[in-house]
């Protein structure tokens, strides 16, 4: 799952350790949600949200939404649609 | 943000006083293991009695030892916690896969030596030590 964490910690000039101390967590645990090696639970990214007062898609992205914002999950299956019925 | 002059304090605090308390607890759990083992031979010549109590004492402080471990885990965050939990499936199927064939082996006296719960002891804690190593360097 991607994510915002480093950039939106960089705008704050936060280290790691100081976002980890934040969001109580391991420094391990936010170096590893920021290099997509860890999804966080649902309590850990609210808890991220509320800390950087913004709305948890802003933060997390789903990984089925391309950069344009379409689902691609949705094209897929209207794609496989298509096949079926042609 | 008010804890930025102190990083990370809450949570590494608490792991530490817990990591402490296991390490005091795995201390006295060895050496009561330590008394009930040695002691009827050298210190009390076989006495009945004296045995039961090392036993006691041994499983009182082996209790005391597990929920230090319990609380050890409920204080970690989430990463920590699936590392100790992929540690333990490793060392528990290690264990079961090893410890299984290791007694029928002895049983049938494949092997010369005695299958010792020592052996299978050592193997679990390598085994649970090498996965916990693996883990924490993955998510570096």
């Amino acid at each position: 799952m991607k994510n915002r964490l480093k950039v939106l910690r960089a705008e704050r000039d936060w280290t790691q350790a100081q976002l980890a101390d934040a969001l109580d967590v391991s420094r391990q645990t936010v170096n590893a949600i920021e290099t997509g090696k860890f999804d966080p639970s649902l309590p850990l990214a609210f808890r991220a949200a509320r800390l950087f007062a913004l709305p948890i898609e802003e933060i997390f992205q789903d990984p089925a939404l391309d950069k344009n914002g379409s689902n691609l999950a949705t094209e897929i299956k209207t794609e496989i649609k298509k096949d079926t019925y042609v | 943000m008010n804890q930025r002059n102190q990083p990370n304090k809450g949570y590494q605090s608490r792991v530490r006083a817990n990591v402490m308390r296991l390490f005091y607890w795995n201390g006295a759990w060895g050496a009561a293991t330590a008394l009930m083992t040695f002691g009827p031979k050298f210190l009390w010549n076989k006495a009945a009695s004296f045995t039961l109590l090392a036993v006691g004492l041994d499983v009182a402080v082996g209790i005391g030892m597990m929920l230090a471990n319990k609380n050890y885990l409920a204080e970690l965050d989430e990463l920590q916690r699936r590392i100790q939990l992929n540690s333990m499936g490793v060392t528990l199927g290690v264990g079961l896969i090893v410890g299984a064939p290791f007694a029928v082996m002895d049983s049938y006296h494949v092997i010369p030596f005695h299958a010792n719960i020592a052996y299978l002891l050592i193997l679990m804690s390598l085994t649970f030590a090498i996965s916990n190593l693996y883990g924490t360097r993955r998510y570096r």
